[in-house]
Formats: structure tokens, C-alpha cells, sequence
């Protein structure tokens, strides 16, 4: 018997070994872009499910402005997920996130990605709670408080607001739960991290009075539903990152120019499995289209674009929730203000 | 099922069955390494992406030689110890319950037919879809964990605990009957031992599974512990450290399941079974 098990050994390990090198073959070159016609198929990472935050892509697409650009077939993938992972490792050529995210993963990791514009000026995170329970309303009543925090990104997100206002994770209970607000509601919770834009407006239409502590409002501003593309992909595939940005641009110019048609592709055809309430989709898109979208700074240099000014403040958001990053490693506007310089009538 | 006898016998058979079974969990042991680590190099090799994908070269550096690799490992040692302790919490409870319900599912039927779909479905539907409701029957975290990472066990176990009570021979039966023993007799001198083998078979499977069970328990439910540090790891792209979370997490199931095998070979060579 005992002779038998090396050779069963040295079988086994040579055939998974074999299995392997035969998968390698197979699976060269996979991820390249195809070649031939225009810029290849594209990938987008959304943040979020496909709901009206992506008004802007869904009109784009709808409207045929990334076969304009040059695309060919283009899938939306739905989040939430590692969106930095899944960008830096060629699962899709373009990812949703914001700065705060990038900027720890790219000072913790080095990730090879940075952000080439953005749809959102100011994030809409929240700590929302319910103005019969909790009623967060300022930093100082956080503490003590057992507040909703998803794994992942937000949990970065949750540290960095804590860390810009001098708290710590000792003065606050933080309670793993998924994104369905159910849990702050339930009263599990009394504080949930949320989206002013999404759960916010989910919870007061169940009849709930609520108070958003705004991410934006207390220390920590910064842009977010940023475009982020890889190192190499801005290296190499420049015009592919123009092409992108500026149906993006286009999408959501018309995506805020018609606020319902935006929330109608969302719930009829993008996100049609998701059983999306219209009058809460359009509301979103109204809220995100008048208050982080389009700003003062927009009017004048274009939807997208992010100001010296906004900057300084994103840095110094950064350097409030301790991110070892520079402007440099996070952010490449270049190809935005190439594609702006080309096109000036994109900048509405 | 050759030879059968119900109580400890030869000690120098179970010592060399100990010997033989602590020889066989090395060669098992050594095999498993070397399956693993050809399987992680080749699959490193086929994504061919060094941002996400890191090899054997890489974890060794995250764990061994980076400057702040000792933190890293305190910090590892501690969420490991944390699952664990909420994998051991799972197993006893998972191995408990489906040993009570084998029990009684062998002397009655009807039993069988109102417990064996209940734990199908606990195990059919994902436990991300029960997590809100457990939340809302129990309070306790421990018994939140013990039921989450407790369901993963139940089943396999059940199905093969069960098995084993059944097993009994025909003979065995009828001695016990006409000295006069009842079902609880027989389930107790006899069904229990014949079902050694088996239950150690639910033993090993439950082994890696109580620690699935307490990943998912605190990924879901506490926060704590190597399923809630590894989903944090993807999400915040900390791909060294989830490589390294899976490291531990696989070798703590491996140690833990040849442990489980030595134990077996040594009791049931006491029970006459080796």
C-alpha cells in the first residue's frame, strides 16, 4: 500500500501540472483589446447596481455615443466591488470609484491606476440615521454610536472620516452589514454609511425622517464616481481614454438635460431586473445632477473636469485622512484637458 | 464490516495504527503542499497580472522579510485565533445537533421526514439570504456564529451520522433484541460504535467546514476574524494580504484535517477497526 502512494503522488502533481500549462496555453493573450476596428469592446466597472447613478452612461450608450467614439460592444458591469482590483487587473478597461478609495489603494499598494475625470465634484456619502433614533447630526455625536459600515472601500471611507475629524475607530461601534439599510431602520444600527443620492431617499420614502451627516460638509471632501483607468492604458491607449470620456461627457449632459428619460433607462432597460422605483430613480438623478454634477466651477470648464482649486482640496482631504499620495499618483487630467482643448464645445 | 467488536481492544494495534496513521497524515500532508503550491504557481502564471495575482515569492516576502512583515503576522496570528475559536464554536455546535438529530432520526421516521428537509434548506439557501433573519432571532453574537457556521456543518455530518447509525448488522440486532434491549439499547451499545467510522468520515468533512462556516459568519455577522480582514483585503485591493489570509486559512484546514485523521486511525484501531 505504501508503496503505491508516491507513484499516485507524482500522477496527481503531473497531472494538475499538465492541467495548468494546457489552461496557460488557453488563456494568452485573452485580454487584449480586439484588434483591427477601432478601439476594441469596452469594459466598464460601475460602483453601484445599475440604477440612475449611471443615468449618464446608460444614455450615452443608448444614444450610441461609445460607438461614436469608436467602441465596439460595451458591457456595463454592476458593483459594488473591488472596482480598483478589477481595473488594475484588465477585468474591465474603465472603473467608477472615488478619490479617497484610489488614493489608499494606491499609496498602500501601489496600484498601477488613476483617475483621468469625474462625474461627481462633491461625494455623496452620508452617515445617515433616523431623526427618531440616533439623529447624527454633527461628528461629536457620533461617538459612542454603533454605526452600518460595508466591508471594503467603505470601510476606508468610514476610517478616513473618522481620522479627518480626530476620532478613532474606539469611539465608535462599527457593525458589518450589506447595503440594504434594513439594519438602521430595524434599529440594529444608528448610524448606517450611506448615499444622500440613494438609501437616504429610499428610507424617508418608507416614512422615516432622516438626517444625513455629509461626508462632504465635515472634512472630508472629495470627488467621486471618478473615471480610473490603468498606468498602461493611459500610456498606451490614450485615445481610447479621449473616446471614453468624451462620450461620458455627452451622456451625461444629456442624461441632466432630460432628468426622467436618464431615471427611465435605468428602470426599463439597464436596470429592469432591479425593481427600481421611478419617481425615486428621477429624484436621484435631479439630486446628483444639480448638486454634484453641475457646479459654478462646471459651468465654466466643462462637465468632468476638476478645478486647481477642487484639487487642493482633495489633497488636502488626503493628507486629513492620513493618505500618503501625491496629486501625481492619484489624478491625470491631461487627456480630459487634450480632449476639452480639441473639442471646446463639449464643455457645454 | 468484517470482525466486528465494541469495546477497546489490543493496545499494540492502536499504537502502531497511531504510528501508521501519523505516517500516512505526513505523506498526505506533503502531497497537499505540493499539490497546492503547483496549482498557485501555475494559476499566478495563467492571470499574469502581478498587481492582483501574487505568488508563493511574494506572500514569503509580505510575511517574512517586509519591515513591517511582524505586524502583519500579529495581526494574522490574532484574526486567526479568532476564527478559530469561531470555527470551534461552529463544529460543537453543527456536530452536537446533527448527532442529536441522527439520533433521533434513527429510532423514528417521522422524525426523519420532518427533520432531514429542514436541514436541506438550511444548507440549500446562501447564508448571505438567512444572515438578516438570524440577526433577528438571536441576539447573542456567539449563538449568531454558532448558527451561521453551525448550519455548514449540519448537513454532510447528518447524512453521513445517519448512515452510520444504520449500518448495524442483522445479527447485532438480534442480540440485543433477545437479550431483551429496546431501540435505545441498540442505538446506544450498538449503533453508536458501528457508527465510529462514519462519524470520524463527518469529523474531517466538517473540519474545513466549520472554518467555511466561521469566514462566513464573520464576514456577515462579527466583523472579527480572517473572513472579515479578507473581504476587507479585496475590497481595499490589499491583494498581498488576501493571499496571505488564504495561505493561513488553508494550512490551519490542513493541519486541522490530518489532526482529525490521526485521531480517527488512533480510536478506531482502540475500537478494533484500523
Amino acid at each position: 500500500m505504501m508503496l503505491s502512494r508516491p507513484g499516485r503522488a507524482l500522477r496527481l502533481t503531473a497531472v494538475a501540472a499538465a492541467a495548468s500549462l494546457a489552461l496557460a496555453a488557453c488563456g494568452s493573450g485573452d485580454d487584449a483589446p480586439a484588434e483591427g476596428e477601432g478601439l476594441g469592446d469596452l469594459t466598464v466597472q460601475l460602483s453601484w447596481i445599475k440604477n440612475a447613478e449611471f443615468a449618464g452612461e446608460f444614455m450615452a450608450d443608448s444614444k450610441g455615443y461609445y460607438a461614436d467614439a469608436g467602441f465596439g460592444d460595451v458591457t456595463f458591469n454592476a458593483g459594488p466591488g473591488a472596482t480598483e482590483n478589477l481595473v488594475a487587473s484588465g477585468k474591465a478597461d474603465f472603473g467608477l470609484t472615488n478619490a479617497v478609495t484610489v488614493g489608499q489603494v494606491v499609496a498602500n499598494e501601489d496600484a498601477p491606476i488613476k483617475i483621468v475625470g469625474t462625474t461627481f465634484q462633491k461625494n455623496p456619502f452620508t452617515i445617515l440615521s433616523l431623526k427618531d433614533g440616533a439623529n447624527i447630526e454633527t461628528v461629536e455625536d457620533l461617538k459612542g454610536k454603533k454605526i452600518g459600515v460595508q466591508d471594503g472601500g467603505n470601510g476606508l471611507l468610514f476610517a478616513a472620516l473618522l481620522a479627518a475629524n480626530g476620532l478613532t475607530e474606539d469611539d465608535v461601534e462599527i457593525v458589518p452589514v450589506q447595503y440594504d439599510p434594513q439594519p438602521l431602520v430595524n434599529g440594529e444600527v444608528d448610524g448606517f454609511l450611506a448615499y444622500v443620492t440613494n438609501e437616504s431617499i429610499i428610507v424617508s420614502s418608507q416614512g422615516e425622517e432622516v438626517t444625513n451627516l455629509l461626508f462632504a460638509d465635515n472634512g472630508l471632501p472629495f470627488v467621486a464616481e471618478s473615471v480610473i483607468a490603468t498606468d498602461e492604458t493611459i500610456a498606451e491607449r490614450p485615445e481610447a481614454v479621449k473616446a471614453f470620456l468624451e462620450a461620458e461627457i455627452k451622456g451625461w449632459t444629456d442624461a441632466c438635460a432630460d432628468l426622467e428619460e436618464g431615471a427611465r433607462l435605468a428602470v426599463e432597460e439597464y436596470g429592469a431586473d432591479q425593481d427600481l422605483d421611478l419617481a425615486k430613480e428621477v429624484e436621484q438623478n435631479t439630486i446628483q445632477c444639480e448638486e454634484l454634477i453641475n457646479t459654478d466651477e462646471t459651468a465654466e470648464n466643462g462637465i468632468f473636469t476638476i478645478s486647481d482649486e477642487l484639487l487642493a482640496q482633495n489633497m488636502a482631504t488626503f493628507e486629513a485622512a492620513g493618505i500618503d499620495a501625491t496629486q501625481e499618483d492619484v489624478f491625470d487630467l491631461s487627456l480630459l484637458q487634450e480632449l476639452l482643448d480639441e473639442q471646446p464645445e463639449l464643455k457645454g | 464490516m468484517s470482525g466486528v467488536s465494541t469495546g477497546p481492544v489490543r493496545r499494540g494495534g492502536a499504537g502502531r495504527a497511531l504510528a501508521a496513521g501519523l505516517g500516512r497524515a505526513v505523506a498526505t500532508a506533503l502531497l497537499m503542499a505540493a499539490v497546492l503550491t503547483v496549482v498557485w504557481v501555475a494559476s499566478v502564471a495563467l492571470v499574469d497580472n502581478t498587481f492582483v495575482a501574487k505568488g508563493p515569492a511574494e506572500v514569503y516576502e509580505f510575511l517574512v522579510t517586509a519591515d513591517d512583515a511582524a505586524t502583519t503576522r500579529a495581526q494574522l496570528g490574532t484574526a486567526l485565533g479568532v476564527t478559530l475559536g469561531d470555527a470551534a464554536i461552529g463544529f460543537v455546535a453543527g456536530m452536537l445537533a446533527a448527532t442529536l438529530a441522527a439520533a433521533l432520526i434513527v429510532l423514528s421516521r417521522p422524525v426523519e421526514t420532518a427533520v432531514m428537509p429542514v436541514a436541506l434548506i438550511l444548507r440549500a439557501v446562501p447564508l448571505i439570504a438567512l444572515t438578516p433573519i438570524i440577526r433577528l432571532l438571536f441576539t447573542d453574537e456567539v449563538v449568531r456564529v454558532a448558527v451561521v457556521s453551525g448550519i455548514v456543518v449540519l448537513f454532510p455530518a447528518l447524512v453521513n451520522i445517519v448512515q452510520g447509525l444504520r449500518s448495524v448488522s442483522a445479527q447485532l440486532t438480534d442480540v440485543v433484541h433477545v437479550y431483551g434491549g429496546g431501540p435505545v439499547a441498540l442505538l446506544f451499545r450498538v449503533a453508536f460504535p458501528s457508527a465510529l467510522p462514519a462519524l470520524f468520515a463527518s469529523v474531517r468533512i466538517s473540519v474545513p467546514g466549520a472554518i467555511t462556516g466561521a469566514l462566513l459568519a464573520e464576514w456577515l455577522i462579527t466583523g472579527e476574524g480572517i473572513g472579515s480582514m479578507v473581504v476587507n483585503a479585496v475590497g481595499r485591493s490589499e491583494n498581498n494580504l488576501v493571499w496571505a489570509c488564504v495561505l493561513v486559512v488553508t494550512l490551519a484546514s490542513l493541519v486541522l484535517y490530518l489532526a482529525a485523521q490521526i485521531i480517527e486511525s488512533f480510536v478506531l484501531a482502540r475500537y478494533g477497526r484500523s
